[in-house]
């Protein structure tokens, strides 16, 4: 099987972001390996990849509404013939429908990743372990309509 | 070598704490290997494992400053022989003493980390990454001068 590199780690990063920004179309949750675990944004515990991903992909933006990741240098360590682990800043700017159908500007602006990938047995790269996280509160405003 | 069994990083994971709340600062320095890179709690950026055993060792492991931790069921994700994942929530009081002399105390009510052990040449468990944040704000408070560490 093909060894790990950097540049392959580095793809999928970008893959990952233009799918959550709704600039490139593909399933979130194929990213991820069935046995995933993650921690978001603000959850006090992980839970699966797979679930978050189903959940996370109903909030893609559609294309009437621009989502933008900027991602900083990714640090790429590969820790074994097929892992590697990439880490690095961003930011995301999205919108968010609430409950009651108002809508939401989300700024999340200094944002960190780990992101834990390994190659399975069909040569595709697959997060295994993520931890999103953010150095200040994503900050919030009404978005227009 | 054998696989890495949970039941080993689990062992790893609670040294690692003793080690820090003991202030033991040259065996909690040798859990991370020398190119482990850290996402701190309060951090924007990652930085090397080094400069953080700096950082705590002089705002965590002086005589005023103290550190108590609670952790959660520990979950480890094994990537062969020599790779596992640990993560698990956390909670952490810190009596934290700065370069000034004022110390803080602080208290990260839902902390989460992700630790990435891999075993060195001599099959030692050593953290080779780690991110650490917090899903709630972190509370500090200044303590008065006299006030004495707190033990938990």
């Amino acid at each position: 099987m093909k060894k790990i590199s950097s540049e392959d780690v580095h793809k999928e990063v970008h893959r990952f972001w233009a799918i959550l920004s709704g600039n490139l179309a593909g399933k979130l949750e194929e990213m991820y390996s069935p046995s995933a675990i993650v921690f978001t944004g603000k959850a006090k515990r992980s839970e699966s990849g797979k679930l978050m991903a189903v959940r996370r992909s109903r909030q893609i933006p559609g294309p009437a509404h621009s989502s933008r990741a900027d991602i900083g240098s990714i640090d790429v360590q590969i820790v074994g013939p097929d892992v590697a682990i990439a880490a690095y800043t961003y930011s995301f700017n999205t919108q968010k429908i609430l409950v009651n159908g108002s809508k939401v500007q989300i700024n999340t602006l200094l944002g960190r990743a780990t992101q834990i990938f390994q190659r399975g047995e069909d040569g595709a790269l697959r997060i295994v372990h993520e931890h999103l996280s953010a150095a200040a509160p994503p900050a919030m405003e009404k978005a227009g309509e | 070598m054998s696989n890495i069994s949970s039941d080993d990083v689990r062992a790893e994971v609670k040294k690692l704490w003793d080690f820090l709340s003991r202030k033991m600062k040259s065996q909690f320095a040798e859990m991370y290997l020398s190119s482990a890179t850290v996402f701190a709690a309060d951090a924007r950026r990652m930085e090397p494992a080094r400069l953080m055993l700096v950082r705590r060792e002089r705002e965590l492991l002086g005589p005023a400053s103290s550190v108590a931790a609670k952790l959660g069921p520990i979950d480890v994700q094994p990537l062969g022989a020599d790779l596992a994942i640990a993560s698990y929530p956390f909670h952490l009081s810190i009596t934290r003493t700065r370069a000034s002399g004022k110390r803080y105390q602080s208290e990260v009510p839902s902390g989460r980390v992700t630790q990435v052990f891999q075993r060195d040449e001599k099959g030692v468990l050593r953290i080779i990454h780690e991110h650490m944040s917090s899903a709630e704000p972190v509370s500090t408070k200044e303590l008065p001068p006299t006030d004495p560490p707190r033990h938990v």
